[in-house]
């Protein structure tokens, strides 16, 4: 009986995750279709509004900077309120000791792809 | 031909069912991850916590030294090797002896080998803290708790030595704009092997985050496949206002051996406007929790009901340096008792290869 239960959990929560996962995967692929957006901004949910393209050298150079401030803040909300739900946000941590604790816990937090990549990278610039 | 048994179909179905969930996840684009993500060649870390705590429970003073080192080694771009091991000793001063004597106990907390399959699902094996709750695996180091004291329901869902031995897998992933999905479904084998001794039992977790107004909430569930063979369920909550710098905490904890729960909430007083530097590294902690004794005995549980009142002061002097004091006062059948801690945490992280970005 209670192997029963368990399986129809197991099944539950599995059937969800899957169309959980399909819808996502849907969601990426339209985003990362969107040639126009620079790689970074691929992130969902935290895409800065994607700028036409400019001329002149100078308004690329402002785009790019304006994405990466972007990133930056976003990064930095997201690690706030990712880290800060266990224990302190520790201080900034040298770039490759950060990889290695963001891989940790996304393990240990199940922090989502999308929250890890935008924290390591407000971290590691 | 043949014939097979129920339990022998039973097993098939759920080893059918396990197979095509898997390469169902698995089917996924492995390269579904942004590259990006792997820019900075993660370094292997040696990392952990030290602690030094001191507390007067019911008049008994006790000494508590522990540490727990806790070694990371990234490999490749899509795997993860990780363990923890923890060396403490509860020293107490014995009648004809001079000073304090204990033990010293050593556990390995986890030694596990994480693989990043894709965006939603991470496979675990080896030896992992078994996702009941959140306590146990998200909140019980000593410098991440915010009292030293264990809730009374800890020991609930969690087997021996806080560990189980097997497979997991587990995920986080964004199901909505809205909010966040966080799941882990696991089996655990049984092993007698001390200090990595573990119950055989299956069990998950399942959990939405709300990152908007940070709020996380889930349920555990498992069952023991030995023993008396019964069900254990909980849930729990972790609220942040974003407006405030204030935590929320609390957990339900089921099953036959008790029950009960803990809510748990901690201030920082970095809003108050005079002496701000100092206020903002002062932490106020309050806790009550409440044990309802099951219909079975377990060694690691009080009794008898139990209900619990604490409340602690910590102090942030760097970041990862934390002393610590509390008060608590515990009723029970058994008797009333006051227990006091005192003490320092220390979290460190050491790089065990060049640290800068490549």
């Amino acid at each position: 009986m209670g192997r029963r239960y368990i399986l129809l959990c197991f099944l539950g929560v599995m059937a969800g995750l899957t169309f959980s996962a399909i819808a996502q995967e849907r969601t990426n692929s339209a985003t990362s279709s969107n040639a126009a957006t620079p790689a970074p901004t691929r992130v969902a949910g935290a895409t800065p509004a994607a700028k036409p393209a400019s001329p002149s050298s100078a308004a690329t150079a402002e785009d790019a900077a304006a994405v990466e401030r972007a990133l930056r803040v976003e990064g930095e909300k997201r690690f706030r309120t990712n880290c800060g739900r266990c224990h302190m946000a520790p201080h900034k941590f040298p770039p490759r000791v950060m990889a290695t604790a963001i891989r940790h816990m996304r393990v240990r937090a199940m922090i989502t792809d999308e929250d890890m990549r935008l924290i390591l990278h407000y971290m590691t610039r | 031909m043949r014939r097979f048994t129920n339990g022998t179909r039973r097993h098939y179905a759920c080893s059918m069912v396990l197979a095509l969930t898997l390469s169902t996840f698995l089917a996924f684009r492995s390269d579904a991850q942004s590259p990006q993500s792997e820019d900075v060649k993660p370094v292997p870390l040696f990392t952990g916590s030290a602690g030094f705590v001191t507390s007067f429970d019911g008049g008994e003073a006790h000494l508590g030294p522990i540490a727990s080192p806790v070694l990371l080694i990234p490999l490749n771009k899509r795997w993860l090797l990780e363990t923890r091991a923890t060396f403490e000793s509860d020293m107490v001063q014995e009648p004809g002896l001079s000073g304090f004597h204990g033990k010293v106990a050593k556990a390995v907390d986890y030694a596990q080998l994480d693989f990043v399959a894709n965006p939603y699902l991470t496979v675990t094996v080896g030896r992992f803290l078994t996702p009941f709750g959140i306590f146990n695996e998200r909140l019980y180091p000593v410098w991440i708790r915010n009292l030293q004291t264990d809730p009374l329901i800890l020991p609930i869902g969690i087997g021996p030595s806080n560990a189980s031995t097997g497979a997991m897998l587990r995920g986080g992933f964004k199901a909505h704009p809205q909010f966040d999905i966080n799941y882990a479904v696991y089996f655990s084998a049984l092993s007698t092997a001390s200090p990595a001794d573990s119950d055989r039992l299956a069990g998950g977790r399942a959990g939405i985050f709300v990152p908007h107004v940070r709020l996380e909430i889930g349920g555990s569930f498992q069952h023991l496949l030995q023993q008396e063979r019964s069900n254990s369920f909980g849930f729990h909550a972790i609220w942040q206002p974003p407006a405030w710098p204030l935590d929320i905490r609390a957990e339900y904890a089921h099953s036959q051996r008790g029950s009960g729960y803990w809510v748990e909430s901690a201030y920082r007083l970095s809003q108050l406007a005079f002496f701000h530097n100092e206020m903002r590294r002062v932490q106020l902690v309050a806790r009550m929790q409440r044990f309802i004794a099951g219909i079975l005995a377990s060694d690691s549980l009080p009794a008898v009901n139990t209900k619990k009142f604490e409340f602690g002061l910590n102090y942030y002097f760097i970041d990862g340096l934390k002393g610590i004091g509390s008060y608590g006062r515990q009723f029970s059948a058994d008797g009333n008792k006051n227990v006091w801690t005192l003490g320092l945490t220390y979290r460190f992280v050491l790089p065990l290869g060049h640290a800068g970005s490549e």
